[in-house]
Parts: C-alpha cells; structure tokens; sequence
C-alpha cells in the first residue's frame, strides 16, 4: 500500500466505529432451554448441578436451574447456515469484506471478556445488540499486519434485563505467504516437542554420542595431558591436535546456576535450572539441576550427575543434590 | 465435582487450583463447536484448517471458554455466581494434544465478595492456548 | 601514535523510539544518518565512509544510495552484537586518524521489537563453530541474553554485598532520568521499589525491570577529523581514547570457564587500552553511558574502569553516584532499560549530547570527559569523549 493508498483505505475503515451490527436487537432463536445446555455441559464435561440438576437445583440458593454463564454468546449464534449457505450478513460482515477487499484476509481471534450481571434461566429470550466498538491504529504483529478491532455485545433478557456483555477482539491482517510445501498435512505430523538439540559437528560429535550412551566425557590433550571442556580441536596450552578422551564421576558442586522462567520454551520441564557445574575433575560443565527445590539451590552446594533420559531424543547429564542422589542411588 | 461450595472466607490469594490436563481431541473439538452452535467449517472439517495452515481442526473459542469456566466452577462448587469471564488467546489447540489448565487466586474484593482466579492453559505442542482470568462471587 | 583528539564526533541522531516504528529498518537508518549530517551541518556527499554493525540488517550501499552518500574508500562492521557500539568508535577514528576516510557515518537501526526479537531464543540450522558454541547450552535451557547474563550474575551477587539493592538503585536512577526525557518509551513514567520486587521473574536472579526493552529505531553519529570538526556548527566531541578487547578464554555470552566469571576481563583491557591513549584516569570522569542491557552488568564496568575496587560497585552505586548530582552521573537518557535499546548506539549519541552540553538531563557540574562503552559479556569496548 502506498501511503495514499493506506490514507484511503483508513479513511473508510474508522467510518465503521460505531456502527450496529443489527438493526434493531437480534432475538436468539431459541429461549433458554435444557436440551442445548446438557448437550453443552456433556461436552464440556462440566457436571455442575446448578446447570443440569433440577432437584438439587430447587433446593439450592437460587432455587432453580441457571445456563452455564459460558453460555452467553451461544444463544445467539447463527447456526448451520454458517457452514452451508454462508454466514447471514450484518454490520460485522460488511466490515470484514471491507478488509478482505484490501488483502486484511486473516482473521484471529485475540480476546473474549465476558461480565455476567444477572444468571439466565430456563425459558428466558436473549435478545443481542453488539456494535463495533473500537478499530485500532496499524500494528505490525508476529501474524502480520493489520489491525485489531473489538465489537461490543450487550445481551438482555425478555424484560430488558441486562444478562451480560461481550467485547470481542480480533486481529484482521495481510497473511504471509505460506509456501505450499511447509503446510503440514496432517496431525500426524504432530510430534511432542523436544529439548532442543545440539548440532553435531566435527569437533563435538564424539562427545555428545558419548553422552546418549549414558557418559560425560573430558577431552584430553594426549600431549600435556591437559583437560578442556566445551571440546576444541586443538590444546591451547601446547597446540597439539592429539586428544583423548577421561570419562567424568560426575561428582561436583555449583559454581553458578540460573532458574529459567521467561519466555518459557516448547519441550522444557520447568521449573527449570540450569548451572555452571565445578567438577571433580576440575572442569566445568553446563547442565541442568534436577530433584531439588528452587528455593534450594545454592552455590557451593554439592552435586551427583548422571545422564537420563529427559525426552524421547534427548540424553542430558542432570545432576542432583548429593543426599537426594544416596536416597534415590 | 463436589456439590460443596468454597466460602469467601476460605479462600486466599495465591491459592492454587488443582491443575488438570485435557486430552484434545477431534471429538472435543468438533462436539464442543457445535455444542455452541458454531459452525463454522475450520471446527469440523480437517480440509478447511488445513487451508488455514493448521494440520487440523482446532478448538473454538467458545469451548475454550467454556472449559476455562469450568476448571473455576469445579472448584469452587455450584453456588458460586460468575461475574467475568476474560480470555486471551494464544497458539490453537489441534487434537492430539494435552492441554494443561493451571491456576491461582489472584485478587479478593472483600466489598463484592468476589475472587479473581488467572488461569493458564497450555497445550504440550505450541505453548500458551489460553490465559486468562475469572471471577466468581462467593457466599 | 596515539587517537586522543585525533577525530571527533561532529554530528548526532536517534529517531524517535518505539515498539512499532512502521517502517523499514534502511528508513530508519536513512532517517538518523540524514539526521545527523544535518546536526553536523555537512552534507552526504561528503561521507567517504561507513560503519556498523554485523547484525546489522541495512546494508551500508543500500543505505548510502537511499541518504544520497556517494564515493565510499571505507566500510567496515563490528561482530558481537552491543558489543560492537564503541566498535563503531573505535573503526571511524581508525579511518580517520590513519588518513583511511575524512568522515564515517557510524549506524545502527533495528525493528527489535516489532522484527526479530532477541528474546526469543537462539537456534539455527547451521553446523557452524557458532552453532556448536550454542549447543553446550541450548539442551539445557540456557537459550536468551537474560539467561546467559543470570548466570555472571548469581555469581556476583553471592560475592558482593548489597547487589540486590544496587541493581534496584540502576534501574530506578535510569528510570527517574527517562521520566524528564521526551524522547524516552518510558517518559512520564516512574516505577517503584514494591514494582520492581513485584515484576515479573524473567530468568532468577533477574526481574522484568532489570532487563531493557526490545525497541524500534535508529542512531547515526557522524565521525570527522579535527580540524574539520572545529569549523562546523556544534562543539567537537574528541574521541579522546578507545580501546575494543577480547580477553583470553572468551566465549560469546558464556565465559563460564574463567577462573572467575564474576568479572568482565575483556572490559578491564578496553579500559587499560582508553585510558593509556588519553592520558586520563577515571578520577577525570565527570559522567557515563554504561551499557546497560542489564542492570548488574552495569556493576561490573565500573570496577573495570576504576570507579571502584572489585566487588564494591554495589556500594558505590548505593551512594548515588548515578543521581544527576552524584560523582558519576550515568545514563542520564534513561539507559537502553527506559530510553530504548538501539544497541548502545543511542548511547554514544547521548554520551556526546553530554560532552556538547546539551542532554536533556545535563548536569549542573562541569561535564569535560565522558566514558560510553559497549556490550559486555561478548568482546567489547568502550570510548572516553571529551572536549577538543
């Protein structure tokens, strides 16, 4: 969009705040009934009595059945048409066509807020009057860009009693193109998310084929014997490129350690520490703290590694404290 | 669910809710759309989301309301009246998935005697579905 | 030879700072690189020369060509992220001072908000030394710049006495500076001691309000030989000294096999390095931009510079040093944690707004020199300004 183009374009989209989505308030179709509330509450497997029991419900405080307060959008919505002749239009509609027009294509549902001022009951009329309420500015989001726009819903009873509100806000935005190739074309693609692997390359591979046969090994300089961890291919004390390998005990204490809380990453346990292990052997190490309170964790303290097993690919040295290790060894 | 209901009284901030997982499945996703008469074809047909980048059906809003009201009523028990329902989305939930529902009281309003519980449901694959808060009075 | 007063910074910009700038990053860079030729009453035709950042996404071809810059006989880019801010320094007075190029336009422009965030983690599909590097960490957890940065920093706290208070102090002495400052995402916005405790945990030991933010926006400063500088518009801010280091045993973000890590050795060279070339010693230091992607990371370079014994920066920071009347006031924009984070180049802009006079925070006492460095934890730098 040129910036004429963009001006052009938001000069008629703000035209649509305020606008009413019907004409006058739009009567669900069916009153409150029992027949849609038990079908919902079996879904949802929510067996609360208040919805579906009416003996217990006639002795409750309310004396008598109440909806699921949940319920509240559901009695107005448009029904089967909606996937067979198209969605009835309304104010809303006319909207997202305006932004369809103009390639705002995807839609994403951000944010639902209900406030419930007074509980529907059996046989109750709802009757909707939503308009759109807000269009945001221009944002450029991780979707894409576009703009947010939120409609407010105000349902009342038969006797113009306000039930409750809505306000609904979605994102309408330019989608990237997707190449068709990186589609996944089914669930069963779906795979549990793992820790993240480390790349195996030349100079580290050896170490981490060690570590999924259940060891952490030190590299060793053949030359002067010294021991360097993370691995490099040549010794920094004497240049030699000859190396060995000693296997760890595992045995060490903390030098350092963070607990990880924010972003919190697909395939990670938490609570999550992850510490500078000082070991026997006078390397250091990175690795996770397991089998041990956060609140625990301290400098100095004590540890026993061994590698496990943390998901369906991953083999990681976790390192616990001492005692617990003795009690679980 | 227990049909004893928490008292004001009984509760404090920073309590946490028994975490609960839910299992996604097309039987949830599709049942629970039209459960709240929404048909809208990406609930229920695999080919529609799938056109929308999705491997699969995903759930619908109003089903993740509804399962993010009743992880508070559970606990709370029937006589608590609800008063908001506030929900924020994150990454869609396709069958196959666990969805696991966490939460805490985060507020007591003494005057109302209404709490405010944020709860979290995260899905096992893309993170954070939903988060949120509800607010149920108390007697 | 020695660089002290060889070249200076003649001409400044930052656009404005946002979490959606709308617009391209080569725009913003174009805007800040016309912006300070315009400060420096030069024009584009007469940059010879360009430098910034290897993360940096704009290249400086397409950047010349979108400004109007024309014959370029130096380009250069500094690695290693905020490391790299003073790099940028440190490269225009190499040119400059070696007769290389006349006048280097040094950039950097990012949508770090609105584009790609660096919280988001590091992970990539190349067998590289670099991706091997991030391997030994990824596995664990240990995947973001607060992660990498707890780690130094549970290590500093269980030495020194008070940190807690100290990085408080940072955070809110930067606050209280971006509150008076317009062009600051946090002005007119004070946080309390209850806000900082009560922040969200981002990686322990560090809260919400110890990070800094993830901005949108550019920076330009304009680098030319002295005796140019003296006949254009604004006081000439002499680089006097600038050193860039990276210290033996040095891993990008995680030197966790020094003997200590609670100690930034490559900080301590570039200091060494500075204040040789300038004759100056940090009793000469009247005020700092101390790169502050963190706040304990502050702590860290000030032992480096000599404004404290090792270990003792916490109580130095206690006694408001960093407060507009303190010994050394610092970050007077409000810091990359309440201005915005354009990677410490906003800094230099600020650190030379200081020598000019012309902060929006400025000091009452005189103002003659002014430390400004770069990224820690990364090789890095820093560079002393002062008057020509």
């Amino acid at each position: 969009m040129t910036p004429e183009q963009r001006q052009a374009f938001e000069e008629g989209l703000y035209q649509f705040v305020g606008r009413s989505l019907h004409p006058e308030p739009k009567r669900s179709y069916d009153t409150v009934n029992g027949a849609m509330i038990r079908q919902w509450a079996e879904v949802m497997g929510d067996r609360n009595p208040a919805y579906t029991d009416a003996d217990w419900a006639a002795s409750s405080a309310r004396g008598h059945l109440i909806a699921p307060p949940a319920m509240l959008y559901v009695w107005n919505q448009e029904g089967y048409a909606v996937a067979s002749t198209g969605r009835p239009g309304d104010g809303l509609a006319d909207l997202v066509a305006y932004f369809d027009s103009h390639g705002f294509t995807g839609s994403l549902g951000t944010n639902v807020d209900q406030e419930y001022f007074a509980e529907a009951k059996l046989g109750d009329a709802i009757y909707e009057d939503a308009v759109i309420e807000e269009i945001s500015e221009q944002k450029s989001t991780a979707r894409g860009l576009g703009y947010f726009l939120q409609t407010l819903a105000k349902f009342r009873n038969q006797d113009g009693e306000l039930i409750g509100t809505q306000r609904f806000r979605v994102f309408k935005f330019i989608p990237p193109e997707v190449p068709a190739q990186e589609k996944p074309e089914s669930a069963t693609e779906l795979e549990l998310p793992t820790r993240i692997q480390a790349p195996r390359g030349q100079d580290n591979a050896w170490w981490w084929d060690a570590c999924d046969e259940g060891r952490v090994l030190i590299q060793r300089c053949k030359s002067c014997q010294t021991l360097r961890h993370p691995p490099r291919p040549m010794c920094g004390e004497c240049q030699s490129t000859e190396w060995d390998s000693i296997e760890s005990s595992l045995d060490g204490e903390i030098y350092s350690f963070v607990e990880m809380h924010y972003p919190k990453f697909p395939g990670y346990q938490y609570p999550l520490i992850v510490a500078v292990i000082s070991l026997a052997e006078g390397t250091r190490l990175v690795a996770n703290v397991v089998g041990i309170d956060s609140a625990e964790v301290r400098i100095g303290l004590k540890v026993k590694g061994r590698v496990e097993q943390v998901d369906e690919k991953t083999m990681l040295p976790q390192f616990y404290p001492v005692d617990a290790a003795e009690v679980s060894a | 669910m227990s049909y004893n209901t928490l008292r004001f009284s009984e509760v404090t901030v920073g309590d946490k809710l028994p975490a609960e997982d839910i299992a996604i499945t097309s039987s949830l996703i599709s049942c629970g759309a039209l459960a709240t008469r929404d048909f809208e074809p990406c609930h229920h047909v695999p080919k529609v989301a799938q056109e929308m980048g999705l491997p699969d059906v995903f759930m619908n809003i109003l089903t993740s309301q509804a399962l993010m009201a009743r992880f508070v009523t559970d606990w709370s028990g029937p006589e608590a009246v609800m008063k908001a329902l506030k929900v924020k989305l994150g990454a869609p939930n396709v069958p196959g998935m666990l969805m696991t529902v966490t939460g805490e009281v985060a507020d007591k309003d003494d005057s109302q005697q209404v709490i405010t519980v944020k709860v979290l449901g995260e899905n096992n694959i893309w993170g954070m579905h939903m988060e949120g808060s509800v607010s149920i009075q108390l007697p | 030879m020695s660089i002290c007063d060889k070249s200076a910074i003649v001409g400044i910009a930052n656009t404005e700072f946002s979490k959606n700038s709308g617009r391209s990053e080569l725009q913003l860079a174009a805007e800040a690189v016309r912006d300070a030729l315009k400060d420096a009453g030069l024009s584009p035709a007469d940059v010879d020369g360009m430098t910034t950042f290897t993360l940096d996404n704009t290249d400086e071809i397409e950047l010349a060509r979108a400004v109007g810059i024309g014959d370029l006989t130096f380009y250069s880019r500094v690695p290693h992220g905020g490391g790299a801010a003073t790099g940028l320094v440190h490269q225009a007075v190499m040119a400059v001072a070696s007769g290389m190029a006349e006048c280097v336009v040094c950039y950097r422009a990012l949508n770090g908000r609105s584009g790609h965030r660096y919280s988001s983690g590091v992970s990539g599909p190349l067998l590289t030394a670099d991706a091997i590097h991030w391997g030994w960490y990824t596995p664990y957890g240990l995947m973001t710049p607060a992660s990498w940065v707890a780690m130094y920093s549970q290590r500093y706290m269980h030495l020194t006495t008070d940190c807690q208070d100290a990085m408080f102090e940072i955070a809110q002495a930067q606050r209280d500076y971006a509150v008076r400052n317009p062009a600051a995402f946090f002005y007119e916005q004070p946080f309390s001691r209850e806000d900082y405790d009560q922040a969200k945990k981002i990686v322990s030991p560090l809260k919400l309000l110890d990070c800094c933010q993830e901005s949108d926006g550019g920076s330009a400063v304009i680098i030319t030989t002295a005796e140019r500088a003296r006949d254009l518009r604004h006081t000439p801010v002499a680089i006097k000294g600038v050193g860039q280091a990276a210290a033996a045993n040095m891993e990008s973000m995680t030197s966790f096999y020094r003997p200590e890590i609670a100690a930034i050795p490559s900080m301590d060279i570039a200091a060494r390095e500075a204040y040789q070339q300038s004759g100056l010693s940090a009793a000469d230091i009247d005020a700092a931009v101390i790169y502050d992607a963190f706040t304990p990371i502050v702590l860290w370079q000030l032992e480096s510079w000599g404004f404290c014994e090792p270990y003792t920066a916490p109580q130095f920071v206690l006694d408001g040093a960093f407060r507009p009347d303190g010994r050394l006031p610092t970050n007077t924009h409000g810091g990359q944690l309440s201005e915005a984070y354009i990677h410490g180049v906003n800094g230099v802009v600020e650190a030379a707004k200081l020598v000019r006079g012309d902060s929006v925070n400025q000091p009452a006492k005189t103002v003659d020199h002014v430390l400004v460095t770069s990224g820690v934890g990364v090789p890095t730098g820093g560079a002393l300004l002062g008057k020509l």
